[in-house]
């Protein structure tokens, strides 16, 4: 048993490439969303939370019911389901790449909403010669530049020698487009980007950071002492020196710097960090479920 | 008031600009001379290394790469170290992102660079289809990594790659995917990132497949909680990560050198050989040196703050 | 040939020009600054546009809707699945935020993705807790007093067996670490799960131990961002410094 989205033979819901039946289904698989939409347009305000709620639900139910129901043990691809359970339990294993397509997809387009709230917002500044509207001619500018190397980059990799432009000497004049502008600029001022964030904790701990609490204090030394654990030399000297006093004494070797460090990682830091894990854990599951059946309201109501 | 400054106002109004340009020199100067740290490998460093070393030749794992140059001080390293072992024991890779939209290019002009450096040393090019195939972007991670729980087939579904003389192909008719349907049919499964999809992938994978990580500094304390609880097989966390695998990978692991001293010892493992004489040596060994001038200098800083406050207070209660 | 006149030279060049750009902010707001802000949000949009087309919608969606052609004469052709097409409508309805009379359709599709998020949060919470649960319960008494602390192995030289059977003892030291643990743990926990007004004298005293012993992971996490972040910079240096300024410019490798 296939799931209709999958099956390898023609039917009503699978129409071969190119054919007058899989252009019929779209077209009419199109009027039929488009009457969806303007259907939910004009419908009555008081049917719009259960919609959004039911959507909500029947989103989360997919991933609850392929975890809570069991899935059949050793069935073949060949071999039929027996019964119901097992038949349920092949569709909902046999429904996950449409489920994660659908996932990807919705999450697509909802990603393209950034773009799409970017340009309207910068195309108006143009329109009205609004303050500062030359900087975003540059940003149009570097985002149709951007899509077109990157496009024709793209392109011109399909062919069958497109595995050959893996390597600089076959580029032609896109693919050194698409590297200039990605490599060249995007990624370094990526990394210059993330790097400016040094300057200003160099800066918030010379101002800020002092020794006024005992919650202070504890967050300082903590710090302290994994940075100098994880610099080799500091670690190295400071080993070394108890290594001489130790003499041999299996006790004293543990006071050395990587071996305090360890403990200090090992007995207090993750457990406080579990502590917080569990709480968190325990939030998300709370609100996972709250979201799930639609009761937060901040959530999927409308 | 005098309008003079106390010594302890003194020291606690260096202007910002001061700061920066200090901060400048001293990640700038130590560049231009480079030396060796000693240095001690972290348990989880080794158990990364080791769990690489760890998958027989020809075979073929699962690679998440979802970090950019965000964070290139540290990914880029530790995603070429990575890269290096298992392109050096001829294990293939199925690349895929869940992080950024950038990754995917980014994890394969990493990897040109790399090839051009095995061609320059007379070595075999790692070739795209057959060696390593690029899955692409996934823009709701948390829906695929779970779907590769039930099925890694049905999450790259619809995914292509470029495949020689045949154009764009779906990913599963490389040769390297063959037979690979579950995540359990993969002997490791690596995430290099630079975000948080190091738990998305804990979550929802660990105990179907051996994970390692190759996390920035800042994912290293909980990443470890993964670690200490056995959810993951090892892991390398920044900088000191990055410089513990490159010297794993010239000294190896209870592997004697021609002297017969061993430079990292673990009761957890047999002999597990380096690979002295390649090139090892990455963004570990130049930046590692560096790093200990700047930590100096925020040390400082804040000893000098401190010392500030406290030389304010003595005067105010004067 | 002088390496700034190559096509690597040209592109190292362009990216320390935009660094130095960026980080001109660090003086004050600026034109250079503003300058190549515009010019990174504007590429990496770009490229965020293509992605989604190339990686989520052409191949995932549209591919698997109107099928694929046959590689080769006598290849099955692929079959395209038309009831995808109801995923651009459900898609659109997000673009309905747009508009004040139905900005609630784009509720829809966020409540999908939300819902498909929530239902994951059910089916994943053992699978990532579960370990780290029975991680936390370890002995919290010896089960030897041969030794205070864990001996070195080494040294020991004991036959494998033996061995084995020395290290599934748990020593006073051990002991006591795992105690510790569980006590950070529950402090921790309590301070997040009581954080109203508890009435009870254990839990408040419970609840501020926690909240110092959080301190330490806080403490770790500082650490740790710290080395992160000047690992950044120190990357940008090298990368302005050597890989420019020295192979580039003063053409030394």
């Amino acid at each position: 048993m296939n799931l209709f989205l999958q099956s390898k033979v023609p039917n009503f819901w699978a129409q071969p490439f190119n054919s007058q039946g899989i252009w019929m289904g779209v077209l009419g698989g199109l009027l039929v969303g488009i009457l969806i939409f303007l259907g939910l347009m004009f419908m009555p305000a008081q049917f719009r939370r259960p919609v959004v709620a039911f959507c909500t639900f029947i989103g989360g139910a997919y991933w609850v019911l392929l975890y809570i129901f069991p899935a059949p043990i050793d069935l073949q691809k060949t071999e039929m389901p027996t019964g119901p359970v097992e038949s349920i339990g092949k569709w909902l294993t046999d429904a996950n790449p449409v489920v994660v397509s659908i996932s990807g997809t919705v999450t697509a387009f909802m990603l393209g909403l950034g773009i799409f709230s970017l340009l309207s917002i910068h195309l108006k500044r143009i329109s009205r010669r609004q303050k500062d509207w030359a900087y975003s001619v540059i940003l149009l500018v570097s985002l149709v530049s951007m899509a077109f190397f990157g496009y024709a980059d793209y392109i011109s990799r399909q062919g069958p020698d497109g595995t050959k432009l893996d390597l600089q000497a076959n580029w032609g004049f896109v693919n050194y487009g698409r590297d200039l502008l990605f490599d060249g600029l995007l990624q370094q001022m990526d990394a210059a980007m993330f790097s400016v964030i040094a300057f200003y904790i160099l800066s918030a701990a010379y101002r800020a950071f002092r020794i006024r609490s005992i919650e202070a204090t504890i967050l300082l030394s903590t710090a302290l002492l994994v940075i100098l654990s994880l610099m080799g030399a500091v670690a190295f000297v400071w080993n070394d020196a108890v290594k001489n006093m130790a003499n041999g004494n299996d006790f004293l070797m543990n006071f050395q710097l990587t071996e305090i460090a360890g403990w200090i990682r090992r007995t207090f830091e993750t457990s406080s960090l579990r502590g917080i894990a569990f709480g968190v854990g325990i939030g998300a599951l709370a609100m996972g479920l709250r979201i799930w059946l639609s009761l937060e309201r901040t959530g999927g109501g409308a | 008031m005098n309008g003079q400054k106390s010594l302890g106002e003194v020291l606690q109004s260096l202007p910002k600009q001061v700061l920066y340009i200090i901060l400048i020199v001293f990640t700038s100067v130590p560049l231009f001379f480079p030396v060796k740290v000693p240095n001690q490998p972290l348990e989880s460093s080794v158990d990364l290394y080791a769990s690489l070393m760890a998958v027989k030749p020809g075979e073929t794992v699962l690679f998440a790469s979802d970090w950019t140059n965000s964070t290139r001080g540290e990914s880029l390293g530790q995603f070429n170290s990575v890269m290096r072992i298992l392109m050096r024991h001829n294990v293939n890779v199925v690349l895929y992102s869940t992080g950024d939209a950038q990754a995917p290019r980014v994890a394969q002009d990493a990897i040109a660079k790399l090839n051009e450096e095995r061609i320059a040393a007379g070595q075999k090019e790692y070739k795209r289809w057959e060696n390593f195939v690029s899955v692409g972007f996934f823009s709701n991670g948390e829906a695929t990594i779970n779907g590769m729980g039930t099925s890694v087939r049905s999450s790259f579904n619809g995914k292509k790659d470029f495949a020689p003389g045949r154009g764009l192909t779906d990913v599963y008719e490389s040769p390297i995917l063959k037979g690979r349907e579950k995540v359990s049919d993969f002997p490791l499964l690596i995430v290099v990132t630079g975000s948080k999809t190091s738990n998305i992938t804990v979550e929802r994978l660990s105990g179907k497949v051996p994970i390692a990580f190759a996390v920035t500094g800042v994912m290293g304390p909980e990443t470890g909680n993964f670690y200490q609880s056995q959810q993951i097989v090892g892991f390398a966390s920044g900088l000191k990560g990055l410089y513990d695998l490159e010297g794993l990978m010239e000294d190896g692991v209870n592997n004697p050198d021609k002297s017969g001293n061993i430079a990292v010892k673990s009761s957890k493992y047999g002999p597990i050989p380096g690979f002295p004489g390649e090139k090892n040596d990455g963004q570990g060994k130049r930046y590692y040196p560096t790093l200990h001038f700047a930590v100096g200098l925020l040390i400082l800083a804040v000893i000098i703050g401190n010392i500030g406050m406290f030389l304010s207070r003595a005067g105010g209660r004067k | 040939m002088y390496p700034l006149f190559t096509y690597d030279g040209i592109k190292v060049t362009c990216g320390v020009l935009a660094t130095v750009g960026l980080y001109s902010v660090l003086y004050r707001e600026n034109k250079f600054y503003r300058f190549f802000e515009h010019l990174f949000l504007g590429l990496a949009a770009g490229w965020t546009l293509l992605t989604i087309w190339v990686e989520n919608l052409k191949g995932p969606w549209w591919d698997i809707m109107v099928g694929v052609p046959p590689e080769k004469a006598g290849d099955p052709i692929g079959n395209g699945n038309w009831a995808y097409i109801l995923l651009l409508p459900l898609g659109l309805m997000g673009y309905m935020v747009f508009s004040k009379k139905h900005n609630w359709m784009s509720r829809i599709p966020i409540g999908i993705i939300l819902g498909l998020w929530s239902g994951q949060q059910i089916q994943i919470w053992y699978n990532t807790y579960g370990k780290q649960i029975a991680g936390t319960a370890q002995p919290i008494w010896p089960t030897t007093w041969s030794s205070l602390t864990v001996p070195n192995y080494d040294k020991l030289q004991l036959a494998p067996d033996a061995l084995a059977a020395a290290k599934s003892q748990v020593y006073l030291s051990q002991a006591i670490t795992n105690f510790l643990f569980l006590v950070t743990v529950v402090c921790v926990l309590s301070y997040f799960l009581f954080s109203f007004d508890a009435k009870s004298k254990m839990v408040k005293s419970a609840s501020s131990l926690g909240r110092y012993l959080l301190m330490i992971g806080f403490g770790a996490i500082f650490g740790s961002t710290v080395l992160m972040r000047f690992t950044l910079l120190i990357d940008r240096m090298y990368f302005i410094w050597i890989e420019w300024f020295n192979n580039i410019i003063l053409n030394r490798h």
